[in-house]
Order: structure tokens, then sequence, then C-alpha cells
């Protein structure tokens, strides 16, 4: 009887620490929201978002926007995410399809690790200097290449972990029916198909996000993006660079600029759980 | 004549043997019943038939399977031909991440069989396994929506639509309730005329309903194999006749 008593007390006391830590991750990212939204609304304009900046924007007088960074971002991001699949994609399946437990699974998993764990400042280091020794300039082309360098292990080691949760089933049925590897590597692919689209937006997110690797690589710009091999700008260097004016005016444009960022992140997410959705409907669980 | 004929079979597990020296033959177009307890290894000899077993890399194999003469395990043998004329229908139904129609339709698309008539064929199969009546309207819906035993009917119908000349059942109806597991062992007993059966049970009444031709296994090693009349109703060895009066096992 006692025991009974006890064992109801526990479980309540568990779950209320669960709540109380559920409402904590909540209140947080309130927070934040919350913080970025109110600083921002009032500096947001459509001039904000549909024009690079003219002369002085960096000065309280200045107008014009940070058109120019959105899509800078955008191209950033989406060149790295898009460079990083396909490495990333081929990769992983031919280590599950030919030997998912051998040496060199498990030796590339490490070293994926080991990429995860290294900040990004460092392979902005690293591009900067392969571009001198290249003799190239800060390009998109090259803050496209560091970026995918950075979001790569991510990509990789989702996706790893999203085949390995394939059920071993499938492998037998697939070949036990007369397939080669590689028809069983589509197969796969339709199973995990909705896990990959995870693993590419968290890369998207984490590299449009990303400021210290660009810095360098991408260099910045007051003008749209001209080409492959011409400076972008970047939304968080527009951040970085609008926060550190000493005027209110520009600093209050670094929580639009801010907002901005937040909102295309939320936007892909949301997009991104629709068509999950939709494409994980076969997926067998 | 005999399609599959079974020498000196050896199964490894890394260091572990599970088959040891099997030698038998199955007997064409009819009703073949492995048999014996948990772990004896029927399932092994099962997969050996049509080189799953190969998927496991731990696995060592040695002795011959010869299939219409030609020992499968030859260096150079094509294993996706092996496992296209030999089909499996595992334990627990698993349809492939795609739609009922997709899945019937798979095996025809990669070996190219459907001439321009896909979608027949897979109307033919899923008539012969008696499905087509319960999912003809929602052909395009994923597959997973079928109850367990409509999709172990639809994986019948997904190894049948490879057109095999071999069937081999992993005690394919243990997992599905009474009915659906009837209903299951009347396709395979209609299926006599146009396959070779092979099915691994350890079901003893589903044996006798179903096998002309039993073998018997216990920790590795062939004890007794026959047809299944002399078998049931003359075990020549005393371990049959222990395991068939349920002393053991
Ligand atoms: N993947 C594996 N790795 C290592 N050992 C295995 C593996 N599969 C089977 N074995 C071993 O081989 C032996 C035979 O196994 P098998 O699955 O063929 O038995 P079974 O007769 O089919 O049993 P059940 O009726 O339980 O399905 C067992 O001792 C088992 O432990
Ligand atoms: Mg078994």
């Amino acid at each position: 009887m006692k025991r009974k008593k006890l064992r109801r007390a526990e479980d309540l006391f568990f779950t209320w620490v669960m709540r109380a830590c559920l409402m904590t991750a909540a209140v947080v990212l309130g927070l934040i929201l919350f913080v970025i939204f109110w600083r921002g609304i009032g500096a947001l304009s459509w001039e904000m978002v549909s024009q690079p900046p003219s002369g002085g924007f960096y000065l309280s007088q200045g107008g014009g926007g940070v058109f120019h960074a959105i899509v800078g971002s955008l191209y950033l991001a989406a060149g790295a995410t898009l460079l990083a699949s396909l490495i990333a994609v081929p990769v992983v399946l031919y280590i599950h399809v030919y030997s998912p437990n051998g040496r060199l699974a498990n030796n590339l998993r490490l070293a994926l690790d080991i990429m995860w764990g290294i900040p990004s400042i460092v392979y902005g280091a690293f591009g900067f200097a392969l571009m001198i020794y290249l003799g190239m300039r800060a390009s998109l082309l090259a803050g496209i290449i560091t970026l995918a360098l950075v979001v790569l292990p991510i990509l990789a080691r989702t996706f790893d972990e999203v085949v390995s949760m394939a059920p071993r089933h499938l492998h037998e049925t697939t070949f036990s029916l007369g397939s080669t590897r590689l028809e069983f590597l589509g197969v796969l692919l339709r199973q995990t198909v909705p896990g990959l689209l995870t693993a590419v937006l968290l890369a998207f997110g984490r590299g449009i996000g990303d400021a210290a690797s660009v810095l360098f690589t991408a260099g910045f710009t007051n003008n749209m993006p001209e080409g492959l091999l011409r400076p972008v700008a970047s939304l968080p260097l527009a951040v970085f660079f609008q926060l550190g004016t000493p005027f209110p005016e520009v600093q209050a444009r670094a929580y639009a600029s801010a907002l901005i960022l937040t909102v295309i992140i939320l936007t892909i997410s949301i997009l991104a759980q629709l068509s999950i959705s939709r494409l994980g409907r076969h997926v067998i669980r | 004549m005999q399609p599959l004929s079974i020498r000196k079979l050896n199964v490894w597990y890394g260091k572990q043997q599970a088959l040891k020296d099997i030698t038998v033959d199955i007997p064409y177009h009819q009703i073949t019943a492995i048999i014996g307890p948990s772990g004896c290894g029927k399932s092994t000899l099962l997969k050996s038939f049509n080189r799953l077993l190969d998927l496991n890399e731990q696995v060592r194999i040695n002795g011959q399977i010869l299939f219409d003469g030609e020992n499968i395990y030859a260096p150079g043998v094509d294993v996706t031909d092996i496992r296209t004329r030999i089909g499996l229908l595992a334990q627990k139904p698993f349809p492939l991440p795609m739609s009922i129609y997709d899945n019937v339709a798979y095996g025809p698309r990669i070996h190219g069989l459907a001439n321009g008539n896909l979608s027949q064929i897979v109307t033919a199969q899923l008539q012969a396994v008696g499905l087509w009546d319960e999912v003809k309207e929602r052909l395009k819906d994923p597959a997973t929506g079928l109850s367990g035993g409509q999709q172990q009917r639809l994986c019948l119908a997904r190894t049948l639509a490879v057109q095999p000349e071999v069937l081999l059942c992993d005690e394919s109806t243990a997992s599905l309730d009474p009915i659906s597991a009837r209903g299951i062992e009347e396709l395979l007993r209609g299926f006599k005329d146009k396959y070779t059966l092979v099915l691994v049970t350890h079901d003893i009444d589903q044996a006798r309903r179903l096998a002309d031709y039993v073998i018997f296994m216990w920790l590795g090693e062939l004890v007794e194999h026959g047809p299944a009349r002399r078998f049931f109703e003359q075990p020549q060895q005393e371990l049959t006749q222990a395991y068939l009066a349920r002393e053991i096992g």
C-alpha cells in the first residue's frame, strides 16, 4: 500500500520535472523570438526586404535595405547544401549498401564526427588559406565551398543515422526479389527520403546562419550578388556589421535583419514538415 | 527431376556451425516441409537455397547446391538470377516502401518482364492471391495500410510476379491470425502444380496438412527425410518419433 503511494508520488514528481524542463525550453525560445521581433519590427519595412543598401546605410541617415544579403545568404546556403548533398548522399548510401559496419564506414563516421566538432571559424581560415593559395578573391564560390565543409558532417551523419534506422528486412526483402545493389539503393532511398529532407534542412538552417565561415571567404558587399566569382553579402554578416555601428537606428536594422533570417528558417521548416508528411506516406515504420 | 539437390552443405556463422553436412533432394512440384525445434537451422537451410545467406558477412558456406544441375555456389554464378528464379516469402509480411500497386510491379519492372502490360500482371497476381477485390479501389495507397494477412498476401503476389520456379516460405503464416494463416495455406496448396515449394514450419500439424515431403532437422543436422506419409506414419529415427510425439523440442 505504502509502496503504491510512493510510486504514484514519484510518477507525479517526475511528470512535473519534465513539464518544468519543457516550459524552460519553450520560454527561452519564446524570449529570443520576442526580443528579435520587438526590437526589429520597428525598422522592418518593405524597403528593408526589397532593396539593397543605398549610400550611408550604415550611418543613421542611409536608405535602402538588406535584399542583397537575403539573396546572398540564400545562394550561399543553397549552394553549400547542394554541394554537401552531392557528396554526402552517395557516400552514405555507398557505405550502407556495400559495408555498413566495415572499417571504412567506421573511420568515415569518426572523421565526420570530428569535422562536426570543428568551429566554423577554422573552416573560414582554411578556406581563406586555400583561396590565397589558388589566387582566388573572396567570392560566392569560395563561400559556398567553405560553407559546404561546415554543413557536410551535419548532413552526412544525420542521413547516416536515418539510413541506419531503416528496417533490416528491407535489405533481405529487396534482395530476395532479385534486385541488384543499385536497385536496392533506390528502394533504400525511397524509405529514407523524408529523413534525408530533414538532414538537408538541418544543414541549410545551419548554413544560412553561419557568419564565421563566410567572413573571409565570401566577403561582404553592398551590391546584389553579381556572379560566382564576385563577393556576396550575407544576412549574418549584415547583422554583425549593423550591430557594430554606434547608431541606434542602424542597430534596430540589425534586429530587423535577424528577424528576416528567422522568418526564412521558419518558413523553410514549415514547408519541409508539409513535404515530409507527403513524402513519408509509403515509409515502413 | 530434382530442381534442388543439396550436397554436403556446411554453414557457419562466425565460428558457430549452423548446418552440418546436409545432403538431401527437394522433389519437383511438391510441397516440402522443413521441421524441427527453434534454432535447429531451418531458416539457415532455406536461405542457403537462394543465396540470401550471402548478405550476412559473417557467414561461411561450403558444399554444393545444385539447381537444375548447376552449382549455385560455383564462382561466377549470377546471384540475382538465382534469387529471381527462387523466390522467398518471409515470416513477417514486409511491404516495400511504396504503394500496393508498386509493390507487385517492383519485380516485373526491375526484371523487364512487363512488356507494356504491367497493370495486367499486377491485376493477375493480386487475383491469384485473392487480394484483388479488397484492394482494387486503392492501388495507389501505401501498402502499410493493409492488415497483416492482407500484407502477407501482397508479399506473396510480389514474389510470384517475379515468376519464380521455386517458392521458399519461412514460417510465413506464423505471425498471422488463424483465418489469414489458413488462407495462405490454401493458396500454397493450390500452387503445387506451378511451383516447387519449400516451407519452414515449427507447427507439426501444418506440416501434416500441407507437406508431400518432410525434412526433419535437429541441432544443425538432418535427422530424417522422406515422403510425408512414411515420415509421419513410420518415422525411422528415435529422435523423430520423440519429436512427433512432442516429447522433445
Ligand atoms: N545472423 C546470425 N548470426 C549468428 N548466428 C545466427 C544467425 N542466424 C542464426 N544463427 C544461429 O544459427 C542457428 C540456426 O538458426 P536458424 O535461424 O536457422 O534456426 P531456425 O531453425 O530457423 O529457428 P527458428 O525456428 O527459431 O526460426 C542458431 O543457433 C542461431 O543462433
Ligand atoms: Mg527461423
